[in-house]
């Protein structure tokens, strides 16, 4: 359908050599004296100073060229909405492809986030297990005071 | 011990924090900015909008109190910048000065303790000394690569830098010798110096914090961290420092051993400030957040009591003995408190608390904020603030202040003060040879003004708690670690500085925690010796007979002794001590020396001679020896000596040397070893005749129908023990042996006489021997 306007546009430009060559046959004919005066009659009997042939000729080619621009307009307009779209669509395709290129490095750095949440909480785990460990130590020297306690509360309830 | 995080964001990297009072901090961001971040209202308002061109690296206030006196000078503080200017900017946000300092960024600036002087240093590596008003008044070093890091020694008279890996301790004085030291495997970043302890602080890029003495001998050493150590600060008061890095905020003993982590999401931290009060952290992180941080869930006990900080203003009373709770709520900040003697003593922002029981404690106000120190005794606590130190009643009643020229209460600590019913005593800063002593109740100096001088430099003093005033003794350690005892109330002459003992090894902790104390209720000493516990359970025999000293001591020997401990409380039996770790590690002592001690001081000798005998230690009969000696009661410590007079002389008079040896080792106690000394020695007899003297009837026995030899000796004496007692033979291989042999006392006494004269035979014989050996 685009194209039809361009073949279109074409054909005026042919017919429009046309007229000329219509134009020499006249004078090659010559004979009518109001002819060669160059006055010519058309249908209706109005004197014309255009040959009828060329004048409708020449309302033709008006008329098309009027249809030519129309069509030129209207494809214009078409080929306008569709340069619209494809840009909107070329912006939409833009944004989806950030998107995407975020998205696959967000993926990247998850993994990284992972390690570094991971070595976070290794070092929180090794703290709580130093922690532990002096409650080992705490408890076990307890145990010690409370065996020797027991000991002593023995020996002096035998001694009595 | 862990601490609270509260994360506040607010534009830009911010660069450096800076406390004014201990509700107020002023931050500085990359986008120019310096803000005010008011805690109690939380509020933040910009305080001025810096120029475009000034980016701002560190800032510090000026000090706001010295020697107690405050500041004249209006409030202002030094921002240093990275067009190499630092500019001094009041508090309003009003740039008074900018002075021209470095090429390159100032990377550091502090003012030293009186403010008297400011030190930067600069990435053009050169550290610059400037007066109050911003004049230049000397370039102190020079060196090819920048300086990152700066802090004043606590005496002002020095400072430490940072170059490349290595710390620099300088002299302002010229001519003093300048220490040098590698301390890191990467570029050290920040250092700090706390004036109280006198400990030096550093962390670097090869992801480490180290804790140094003054000296640059290293006290401790942390594990690698994920990320480089970017800052770190030491709390004012010296017992606890921060430790910044990537998402990370560490809280540390200041042993160097870790409190808490705390994982924030901060970016790296790069500027780390303490309140004044020790009790609030705030930090610079590198994602814009500002991060405030609080101490809690700290926790004291006391006998059977154990006390938390759940909140800043709460604290939770737990009853071990029936789980009872009891919550304590504060209306300000608590910034201090103990438990002992049975009190409470709790000091907030603006009031001290006194407790008894948990329900109507007693409230005054204070005058100044910051309390540094509490110690209790039985009959009164001390207090002490920036400006002085205060004796308060547990009424609440101000009893004294004492008062000295060169007194600088912001730099006391617990080793260097040591209070009693009756008497303070304060290490000298000034000259550490001197030990000023004050009465309790007057805050006058004590006796006749003079103060106690030793002839070494002291690190460590502690008072006895009991018995009366004009008895009171001091203990002190020299810098060469030895322990001395003294009597600090004399009349006249000067007083005795007597050795008894030597504690921790010299080479490290030194200034470094408690190393030795006294028991809260007996003149009992508890010390670390040679990685031993020693109890001395009478250390003023001393002055009556130093021959017994060695015998009134206990120690204990394990591993959890061995590892840099120091001790933390000594109440009742129980000894709590920390190791260099952190674990908590507790010994027990046994009851009967402090009840000997108690019936000493009430004169009831025979109850004490009925102790030692019940408790059969010698140790115990050398103390009681020596407190009959002390108070002349002569009775009682030839009850206590006799045994041993006669016991030796006895021992002299053995013929051969495996008896005197066997003896010996009797006398200390150690009767199975004795035994196995003399049956390898082939003296059987002498073996039998041990376990008769220790009535061990069955042993004796045994031994000698297993050698075949003086059964009836042994069926001899064991009759005679019987009639004495009046009771007939009850035991049935005694009754078994009895039938087949009679008892001849003439026969019996012939055979000893022949087994002892064969010994001294035997002994001649060896002794004959030897000396012939020697003679070819």
């Amino acid at each position: 359908m685009a194209k039809d306007p361009l073949v279109m546009a074409k054909d005026p430009l042919v017919m429009a050599k046309d007229p000329l060559v219509m134009a020499k046959d006249p004078l090659v004919m010559a004979k009518d004296p109001l002819s060669e005066a160059g006055f010519y009659f058309d249908e209706v009997d109005k004197l014309r100073v255009l040959e009828p042939e060329v004048s409708q000729k020449t309302s033709e080619l008006k008329d098309e060229c009027k249809e030519f621009v129309d069509k030129i307009g209207q494809f214009q307009k078409i080929v306008g909405g569709l340069i619209e779209l494809v840009d909107e669509l070329a912006k939409e395709a833009e944004t989806e492809k950030m998107m995407a290129i975020g998205a696959r490095n967000l993926l990247k750095s998850v993994a990284k986030q992972r390690e570094s949440q991971q070595q976070q909480l290794h070092a929180l785990i090794t703290e709580k297990k130093t922690q532990l460990e002096r409650y080992r130590i705490e408890y076990e020297a307890l145990s010690k005071v409370e065996s020797e306690q027991n000991e002593f509360i023995d020996q002096f309830i035998l001694q009595k | 011990v862990r601490t609270k995080i509260n994360i506040n964001t607010r534009g830009e990297l911010v660069s450096c924090v800076g406390w004014t009072t201990a509700d107020e901090l002023y931050s500085c961001s990359e986008d120019h900015q310096i803000l005010n971040w008011n805690l109690p209202t939380s509020e933040t308002s910009i305080v001025v909008k810096l120029p475009d061109d000034l980016y701002p690296v560190d800032l510090h206030w000026f000090p706001k109190t010295v020697g107690g006196k405050k500041q004249a000078q209006a409030e202002l503080f030094v921002l240093t910048s990275t067009d190499g200017k630092f500019h001094l900017v009041s508090k309003a946000g009003r740039i008074e000065k900018s002075v021209e300092a470095h090429k390159g960024a100032v990377l550091a600036a502090r003012w030293n303790y009186d403010g008297s002087a400011l030190i930067t240093a600069g990435e053009d590596g050169q550290i610059k000394i400037w007066s109050k008003s911003g004049m230049l008044r000397s370039t102190l070093a020079s060196h090819g690569s920048a300086v990152y890091s700066v802090a004043w020694g606590p005496d002002s008279d020095r400072i430490l830098y940072t170059l490349g890996r290595q710390l620099v301790v300088k002299p302002l004085q010229p001519s003093s010798k300048v220490i040098q030291w590698k301390a890191h495997d990467g570029v050290v970043l920040k250092v700090d110096w706390n004036s109280v302890n006198d400990l030096i602080l550093s962390g670097g890029q090869d992801c480490k914090y180290k804790v140094w003495d003054s000296y640059g001998r290293l006290l401790h050493s942390s594990s690698s961290h994920d990320y480089p150590v970017t800052s770190l600060s030491w709390a004012p008061d010296g017992e606890v420092f921060a430790v910044g890095s990537f998402n990370t905020l560490r809280l540390c003993d200041k042993t160097g051993w870790s409190y808490a982590l705390e994982k924030p999401n901060t970016g790296s931290v790069f500027s780390l400030a303490w309140s004044a009060d020790s009790t609030q952290l705030a930090g610079a992180c590198g994602n814009g957040h500002v991060i405030f941080a609080h101490v809690v869930e700290q926790h004291w006990e006391w006998k059977n009591f154990i006390i938390t900080l759940t909140k800043r203003r709460t604290m939770q009373v737990r009853n071990v003995m029936n789980d009872a709770v009891d919550v304590l709520e504060f209306r300000d900040r608590v910034i201090k408190s103990s438990l002992a003697y049975g009190h409470l003593v709790v000091a907030t922002s603006l009031q001290c608390y006194v407790y008894k029981n948990w329900n109507t404690p007693l409230i005054f106000d204070l005058k100044e904020g910051t309390v540094s120190l509490i110690l209790q005794a039985e009959k009164h606590f001390l207090l002490l603030d920036g400006a002085g130190l205060y004796i308060f009643s547990y009424e609440g009643r101000l009893i004294s202040s004492p008062k000295f020229p060169g007194l600088r209460a912001d730099i006391l600590n617990a080793q260097g003060i040591s209070l009693s019913n009756d008497t303070i005593a304060i290490r000298d800063k000034s000259d550490e040879k001197v030990i000023l002593l004050f009465d309790t109740l007057t805050g006058k100096p004590c006796g006749d003004g003079k103060h106690l001088t030793h002839k070494l430099e002291v690190v460590e003093i502690a008072l006895d708690q009991s018995g009366p005033s004009n008895d009171r003794k001091i203990a002190l350690i020299d810098k060469n670690r030895d322990l001395y005892l003294t009597s600090v109330r004399h009349i006249g002459r000067e007083p005795k500085i007597c050795k008894i003992g030597k504690t921790l090894r010299g080479d490290l902790f030194v200034n470094h925690g408690v190393t030795i104390i006294w028991n809260d209720a007996a003149n009992i000493l508890c010390g670390i010796q040679d990685n031993q516990l020693t109890v001395w359970y009478y250390p003023s025999i001393i002055f009556t007979d130093k021959e017994l000293l060695q015998k009134t001591l206990l120690t204990k020997d394990s591993s959890d002794f061995s590892r840099a401990p120091h001790i933390l409380s000594f109440v009742g039996t129980l000894v709590t001590l920390r190791r260099g770790d952190g674990s908590l590690v507790y010994s027990n002592v046994l009851p009967y020396p402090a009840l000997l001690h108690e019936y000493s001081a009430s004169a009831r000798w025979e109850d004490a001679l009925r102790l030692c005998r019940f408790a059969k230690d010698q140790s115990l009969w050398a103390c009681l020896a020596g407190m009959a000696m002390a108070n002349r009661e002569l009775n009682t410590a030839e009850m206590a000596y006799l045994p041993r007079v006669q016991y030796i002389k006895f021992i002299k008079e053995l013929p051969s040397k495996e008896s005197s040896l066997a003896h010996m080792l009797m006398f200390s106690g150690q009767v199975q070893e004795a035994e196995a000394t003399l049956l390898q020695a082939g003296l059987i007899y002498q073996a039998i005749q041990v376990n008769i003297d220790l009535f061990n009837w069955e042993r004796a026995l045994e031994l000698a129908v297993k050698h075949k030899t003086h059964v009836d000796t042994v069926l001899a004496y064991r009759e005679k023990f019987l009639q004495r007692f009046g009771r007939m033979e009850m035991n049935k291989r005694f009754l078994q042996y009895s039938e087949g042999v009679e008892v001849n006392w003439e026969k019996i006494q012939a055979k000893i006489e022949v087994e002892l004269s064969k010994e001294r035979e035997k002994a001649a014989n060896v002794s004959v021997r030897t000396s012939l050996a020697t003679r070819r």
